[in-house]
């Protein structure tokens, strides 16, 4: 996939160092941290570490260098992005949190917007999945993973049937080892990776498709 | 003239819960199901076992 950094809108050549089961949390990050979101984030939280996830925001790391260029990298790090949303969020928060959730799906990430009752989401957005906060939200959030964990062995699949068009199968490997962090998946991508050599490619393939611009 | 043969099977994909046919020897994906349910006289592909 190329990258185009935003910053100096160049593509990047630097390798992602990816981090599996991970979340990347989207949520107002200026002090005050409004109460409800507290409430979301602590119960997110004790959900993701039973289900042996680890989650950061945009205030994990500390690089020194363009935030902006930080929260895009982060975006191709992980496999899921939740968005956290409420009455109390602020304007500026809101415009952050739906423009990470448009790089992730553009990205092909999985996301998840959890809003406060009393909050309506853009229109550009109803149809992204999202999940009301009550009484019922871990079993909400377990839905959303168990769709997820199922995408895993459907990217598998996928890479197994496209072969003829190994760079599109070794990003299913690759989305597919982001959800896990079955090394089994890096394993099957360096293989398909090897026997590209001498191989002819389908007529359709991802860098025949790229070089007809 | 002789015509290649198609290798196509179809996938369901559990997010949108539709199948999705594909054109291995191409390596594309060459339809998305609207409705539910599979394409008829198209197999559907099985992860291999390990």
């Amino acid at each position: 996939m190329i990258r185009y950094n935003p910053v100096d809108s160049d593509a990047s050549t630097i390798p992602v160092k990816y981090l599996p089961r991970t979340c990347f949390i989207m949520c107002q990050l200026r002090k005050p941290e409004p109460d409800d979101q507290a409430e979301i984030r602590k119960r997110l939280g004790t959900f993701l570490a039973a289900m042996r996830f680890s989650e950061i925001d945009a205030n994990s790391s500390l690089t020194g260098r363009d935030f902006l260029a930080k929260i895009w990298n982060m975006t191709f790090q992980v496999p899921i992005g939740i968005a956290i949303i409420t009455r109390r969020t602020t304007r500026r928060s809101l415009a952050n949190i739906f423009y990470e959730l448009g790089l992730l799906q553009a990205y092909g990430k999985e996301t998840l917007v959890i809003k406060s009752q009393d909050v309506r989401v853009p229109s550009d957005f109803v149809r992204t999945e999202y999940l009301e906060f009550g009484d019922d939200f871990e079993e909400g959030l377990k839905k959303f993973f168990d769709c997820v964990f199922s995408l895993q062995e459907h990217f598998d699949l996928m890479a197994d049937q496209l072969r003829n068009d190994p760079l599109l199968a070794i990003d299913y490997l690759r989305r597919a080892f982001l959800i896990t962090g079955e090394e089994s998946y890096r394993a099957k991508a360096r293989q398909l990776h090897e026997e590209l050599r001498g191989v002819v490619r389908s007529a359709n393939c991802v860098e025949n498709l790229l070089v007809k611009f | 003239m002789t015509s290649k043969k198609k290798d196509i099977v179809q996938v369901k994909n559990p997010k949108s819960d539709r199948y999705v046919k594909i054109d291995r020897s191409a390596g594309k994906i060459i339809a998305h199901k609207k409705s539910t349910g599979p394409y008829k006289d198209v197999p559907i592909a099985r992860k291999r076992s390990k």
